[in-house]
């Protein structure tokens, strides 16, 4: 890797820079982002062992919110279709376990039940809505979810008005609480890692594609439709499974109204999650969800009658001043300096480099804020 | 696959046949006809607004044609999508730029040697990619965002882009236009190089003197018609193509000398051309 060699073996650099992926900035920052994930997970996962009962219920929430930000992820993120109405399967998942468990069929079979109609549904809706763009796309999105959160209302699916209740969960005596914990924290690693795969993946290829020039991506031989339509149904058995985990946790539910299993606002939070965390990012949605959901309940807790102002305001500054998401802002930190990159970059040391990152760090709020 | 010489009544590679496309009423294309031989490289010039991009969206599959058939290689894919015709080998590059912003050139690239006619894997994409930007010319910009691109390298990622797609015909739209005289000189060498490595090559272009230098046969458009096809000297000394692009009065002048050679009736409407983009 000397560089002053002069013109003598074949330089080893350009072999390396080659290397360079699509999506994944520079060599392993894939394997940087899992493993970060897979961290924050890991430490999550130490609260049930608190015997803190509030704190494990506050975090089985957030867990939860994250799974669905990063189910999001896929076709908000990576193929940029914003889709609202993505509660939709959320609700479809938490209805059919109720149904499933209200006849004595098994949970897993519900659960398993509620990803197929959900996966289907969004199949079938996304046939028409993705012909669609822009604000058009979650427009339709949005007047779909909350048709389908009336209709079981109006139904009375689960129950008179829809107002569901489902037999006290037993996990032959295994604690109920920590049980669903640990099925929120499986969902969303396995979120985590089928994101990373994606990033490396020819299919991931193509949705970044559309997302960056939808009439290039298509000129240039992928089948645009069929792929936004894979990615749609794709984020739908997540968000379904999800929904089918909170229904036998809850027990009780209302498909409309605050926290009800369609309430237009879980798509919002969605939405909101993994923008503030980073789109089409490994673990930015994780920490999206993390960060808002917690700040939901720390204002909640702290400020409780300025809490819907306050959490405003941090929203409002965010997307001012990172309307790239955090994971942005940690890329533009550890960046390698532009003029420096290949082997000069290595001789720079650590010092040096973040003085320069934070420095970028503040050019980088300056040039994104309005 | 595709031969060098177009010996013998061979089936051409692209035919129109009364192609007609309207934009609610108005016609961009009128009953238009022609054919692109296997292994050459086939000029169309016109006029702004004579239907040249439009011509190129219908073969490429952006536009669907209103009327009549469009046969590549004896096949009707008129009702092909896009993707499905950049499968068959078809790609086009854009008179407007459309990079993949956020991604860098050589991602810009890699999908198209991902996606487009062959069925790579991501590690052969990765080295068609490479040798694809070294063809180019922009091996030294792999790095750069596509936004961040002077006009030229945007033009030759266009380039790239479609070359990686590993097509049989390549549709360039306006890939000179914008670009210093150097430049041009540097397009004509790269697109007679492509040529050569047997790609059958349509070029939409304003600029003469690049058309010339670069075409077999060139053909003219003028309010989406045909008007003229034929070898780049005797298409440009042609009145009615000097009528086109500058109207009658200099037609009649130009007849009047009658001694004045195509290469001065050339340089004139470029002249002229020039002026009124000023």
């Amino acid at each position: 890797m000397d560089s002053t060699e002069p013109k003598g073996t074949k330089p080893a650099q350009p072999q390396e820079a080659r290397t360079s992926s699509l999506m994944a900035r520079g060599r392993r920052s894939w394997l940087w982002s899992l493993l970060t994930g897979l961290l924050i997970l890991g430490l999550i996962g130490t609260i049930p062992f608190q015997n803190d009962v509030a704190g494990l219920i506050l975090w089985t929430n957030v867990i939860m919110f994250c799974c669905l930000a990063q189910a999001w992820n896929l076709i908000g993120g990576f193929v940029g279709y914003a889709a609202f109405g993505n509660v939709v399967f959320f609700g479809i998942g938490a209805y059919t376990v109720a149904v499933a468990l209200q006849h004595h069929l098994s949970y897993v079979f519900g659960l398993l039940l509620g990803v197929i109609i959900s996966a289907t549904f969004a199949f079938l809706l996304g046939l028409p809505v993705l012909r669609l763009k822009g604000h058009y796309f979650a427009i339709a999105t949005l007047g779909v979810a909350v048709a389908i959160g009336e209709v079981v209302e109006a139904e009375g699916i689960g129950g008179p008005g829809g107002e569901a209740s489902l037999p006290a969960p037993t996990f032959g005596g295994l604690d109920t609480n920590t049980v669903f914990f640990f099925a929120f924290i499986l969902l969303s690693a396995l979120l985590l890692l089928g994101t990373t795969w994606l990033t490396r993946a020819r299919f991931g290829y193509a949705l970044v594609a559309i997302r960056e020039n939808e009439q290039a991506a298509e000129a240039l031989g992928i089948p645009t439709f069929w792929y936004k339509v894979a990615a749609f149904t794709l984020s739908a058995i997540p968000t379904a499974l999800a929904g089918g985990i909170y229904a036998y946790w809850q027990q009780f539910f209302n498909p409309s109204g605050e926290g009800g299993a369609f309430d237009p606002s879980r798509s919002i939070a969605m939405v909101l999650m993994t923008f503030l965390g980073g789109a089409g990012t490994i673990v930015g949605p994780l920490i999206g969800g993390i960060v808002v959901e917690y700040l939901d309940n720390f204002t909640l807790i702290s400020f409780p009658t300025i809490h819907g102002p306050l959490l405003g305001a941090i929203v409002i500054l965010v997307t001012i001043f990172l309307p790239q998401g955090l994971i942005r802002l940690v890329q533009e930190l550890t960046r390698a300096p532009v003029a420096l990159e290949g082997p000069e970059a290595a001789r720079v040391s650590y010092i040096h480099r973040i003085g320069e990152g934070v420095r970028r760090v503040f050019r980088f709020i300056a040039s994104q804020g309005v | 696959m595709t031969s060098d010489a177009s010996n013998g009544p061979a089936i051409p590679l692209l035919e129109m046949r009364e192609v007609t496309k309207r934009f609610g009423g108005l016609p961009a294309v009128q009953s238009f006809g022609f054919s692109v031989r296997d292994g050459e490289v086939l000029g169309i010039i016109g006029p702004n607004g004579a239907g040249k991009s439009t011509l190129i969206g219908l073969i490429g599959g952006a536009i669907s044609p209103t009327a009549g058939t469009i046969l590549y290689q004896g096949q009707d894919i008129g009702r092909l999508s896009p993707h499905a015709r950049s499968h068959l080998g078809i790609a086009r590059t854009f008179q407007i730029t459309q990079p993949f912003a956020g991604l860098d050139v050589r991602e810009n690239v890699l999908v198209g040697a991902l996606f487009g006619r062959r069925n790579l894997s991501r590690n052969e994409a990765m080295r068609v990619t490479d040798d694809v930007l070294e063809r180019v010319g922009m091996t030294p910009r792999a790095g750069l965002k596509g936004d961040q691109l002077t006009v030229a390298d945007r033009k030759r990622l266009e380039m790239a882009r479609a070359l990686a797609t590993n097509p049989k015909l390549l549709l360039l739209d306006e890939v000179m236009a914008g670009l210093t005289s150097n430049e041009v000189d540097q397009a004509v060498q790269l697109i007679r190089e492509i040529n050569r490595s047997g790609v059958t090559v349509l070029v939409v272009e304003h600029i003469m003197r690049a058309i010339r230098g670069v075409s077999d046969r060139v053909l003219v458009m003028h309010h989406g018609r045909k008007i003229a096809e034929d070898t780049p000297d005797e298409v440009l000394s042609d009145p009615r193509v000097i009528e086109a692009y500058l109207g009658e009065r200099y037609s009649k002048q130009h007849q009047a000398t009658q001694g004045s050679q195509t290469e001065g009736s050339a340089e004139a409407i470029e002249d002229e051309w020039k002026q009124g983009l000023a």
